[in-house]
């Protein structure tokens, strides 16, 4: 049973819309294995009114000694500056971490904003990072004020790397996501570890960030704090039924980064939707002709979130694709333009993600060779600034068999915001 | 089962990209910008004085752009964090502009597949004509390819034949 005694909008209109487009209307009945993709892109109903809930939020902030100077000083001003921001119903608790973790302050409503923001000039920097302990802590301490409407968030924000613990964070981040909490992970400088960083935002629900320079960090807490006072629906969740004959292979979330979802569990939850923003998922299936064309409906995506205008009601839709198999489809087909665009951003990002696998499997001559047709790629479609980087870092890979730490980020961090794309404005 | 032209690698059925090199892999079939007849340009208001190339104050904080294409259907609104390439879409030749104006008769009216991107540029914004066949025009003025000119609010933007209007704050 979930927080929410759920009721299905069988009478209303509904507050989702899904606007489905497919790669291929027809596939070959054919015996061999074909693909198929589908971009899901989900808006809510322009008549829903974005609502100021009682955020219920904890701030996990690294302190270990190479946070010392800008960096704090720049976490400190972005922190009073989200306590300058809450409403008195907000609940607002701090924690630190270094070699281990200590609540600043426990879970709280009715900040006294002065005497906290004083609290909070005085942190020192020091010792190393231990993250686990700061994230249960964290978590913890979400727990004291977690309702049935409450904007449950955990800005994490660290520096450097942890050791020994990364499958306990990464655990406890799937336990946020069940409890409804969503993480927003920000790695400050070179020395983080980004797939650990990004995997636990993602099994949350959430975003991870990478902030180059000390400066952008208040801009980063500014933009998390923007996301979390205008949700429209919180705990939104999809789930993707196949016929017999279609596998889905991959999810890839599109906006407003490229991040691969976990789809092994059959529904995937998606955290709270803010107001004006979509999400845009592709989806890779593989087909089986002579299974598959035995079913209409072939795949059918549902999805369901609550809706916090209307208390105590979880808005459900579902569409159904139908694939039609052809004994000779046209050669000539022409695949929607944004789907051809969506795949293109995906294959550099996805050269990017083979050549961390490479790496990993000791394989620097294939790494290398990889990297640098990524550079050709990001050079033909103007991305100048990340081609520049992903050819240093080729170079630099051929002669020591390593990247380097910022280079790994740049380029991990570039190649998944390649999928931002301009918002189009439609007026009635 | 079809074969990579590129790298070899095996790919399944219907397969729209490379898995292993990222390459397109279906025909080319998208064709190149024409140059435009001379007297058929419409060269924009040609009695309208150029504007002083000058930065407004507001001009600073600008996070995003507005861009009202053509006849004013399709509006967008485009994110400053990065370049905003206009242009027409053709995955063969590894173009994907941020705007594609494909859709909006963009081959008839002259539009390169790299034709011009939008950039912030010491805190202005500026756009840049990527040496497009039918070129690029900020209220009327041709611009000289690959030199960046500032652009402001109210500002009209043409690229060949076809005409955008910017919008700021």
């Amino acid at each position: 049973m979930g927080l929410l005694n759920k009721v299905a909008d069988i009478n209303k209109s509904p507050a989702f819309n899904l606007d489905v487009r497919q790669s291929h209307k027809y596939l070959s009945t054919s015996t061999e294995e074909q693909a198929l993709y589908l971009l899901v892109k989900m808006t809510h109903a322009s008549d829903l009114r974005p609502l100021r809930l009682p955020l219920n939020l904890c701030l996990v902030l690294d302190r270990s000694t190479s946070m010392r100077g800008a960096r704090l000083q720049n976490v400190k001003q972005g922190v009073q500056q989200i306590i300058d921001d809450l409403e008195p119903d907000d609940a607002l608790s701090v924690v630190l971490f270094s070699d281990r973790a200590k609540v600043l302050l426990p879970s709280e409503k009715n900040i006294q904003k002065s005497r906290l923001k004083s609290v909070i000039s005085a942190i020192q920097s020091s010792g190393g990072t231990e993250m686990l302990q700061g994230l249960v802590a964290g978590i913890e301490q979400l727990r004291t004020h977690r309702t049935m409407t409450s904007i449950n968030h955990l800005m994490f924000i660290t520096d450097g790397q942890t050791y020994g613990d990364e499958a306990g964070c990464l655990e406890q981040a799937q336990l946020a996501n069940a409890s409804q909490i969503t993480l927003t992970t920000m790695g400050i400088g070179e020395d983080w570890n980004e797939t650990l960083l990004e995997k636990m935002a993602v099994a949350s629900g959430g975003t991870s960030l990478y902030i180059d320079s000390p400066r952008e960090i208040r801009q980063a807490f500014q933009t998390s704090m923007d996301a979390l006072t205008s949700v429209v629906a919180r705990g939104v969740s999809m789930t993707v039924d196949t016929a017999s004959g279609i596998r889905l292979e991959n999810i890839y979330m599109m906006t407003p980064y490229i991040s691969v979802l976990e789809h092994q569990a059959s529904r995937l939850l998606l955290g709270p939707l803010a107001c004006d923003t979509e999400k845009t998922m592709l989806m890779e299936f593989r087909v089986r002709a002579e299974v598959a064309q035995t079913y209409p409906d072939s795949i059918q995506i549902h999805i369901e979130g609550d809706l916090p205008e209307q208390t105590n009601y979880c808005s459900r839709l579902s569409k159904q694709i139908t694939v039609e198999f052809s004994k000779k489809p046209s050669r000539n087909v022409t695949i929607p333009s944004d789907i051809i665009t969506a795949l293109g951003k995906l294959a550099i990002f996805k050269l990017q993600e083979k050549t961390m696998i490479d790496l990993e499997q000791g394989e620097v001559t294939t790494a290398t060779q990889r990297l640098e047709t990524m550079a050709t790629r990001l050079l033909n479609i103007g991305e100048t600034e990340l081609a520049r980087s992903a050819l240093l870092e080729a170079g630099r890979l051929a002669r020591t068999g390593n990247l380097s730490a910022e280079g790994r980020k740049k380029i991990r961090y570039g190649t998944r915001s390649l999928s931002m794309l301009p918002k189009e404005i439609y007026r009635d | 089962m079809i074969k990579c032209p590129f790298c070899e690698a095996k790919q399944v059925d219907n397969t729209i990209f490379c898995s292993e090199c990222g390459v397109y892999l279906l025909e080319d079939e998208r064709r190149g910008t024409e140059a435009l007849d001379f007297d058929e340009m419409d060269w924009g208001d040609e009695n309208e004085e150029p504007q002083a190339v000058e930065v407004k104050p507001e001009n600073n904080l600008q996070q995003s752009i507005h861009l009202k294409i053509g006849d004013g259907i399709r509006e967008i609104e485009a994110s400053l964090a990065k370049a905003i390439h206009l242009g027409r879409l053709d995955p063969a030749s590894d173009v994907f502009p941020e705007v594609d104006l494909s859709d909006e008769s963009g081959l008839e009216k002259g539009v390169s597949r790299r034709h011009a991107r939008i950039i912030k540029r010491d805190e202005t914004v500026v756009v840049e004509d990527l040496g497009s066949i039918n070129g690029t025009f900020v209220n009327g003025k041709r611009l000289a390819p690959y030199l960046p000119e500032t652009l402001n609010d109210g500002d009209q933007l043409q690229l060949g034949n076809l005409v955008i209007e910017i919008g700021m704050g």
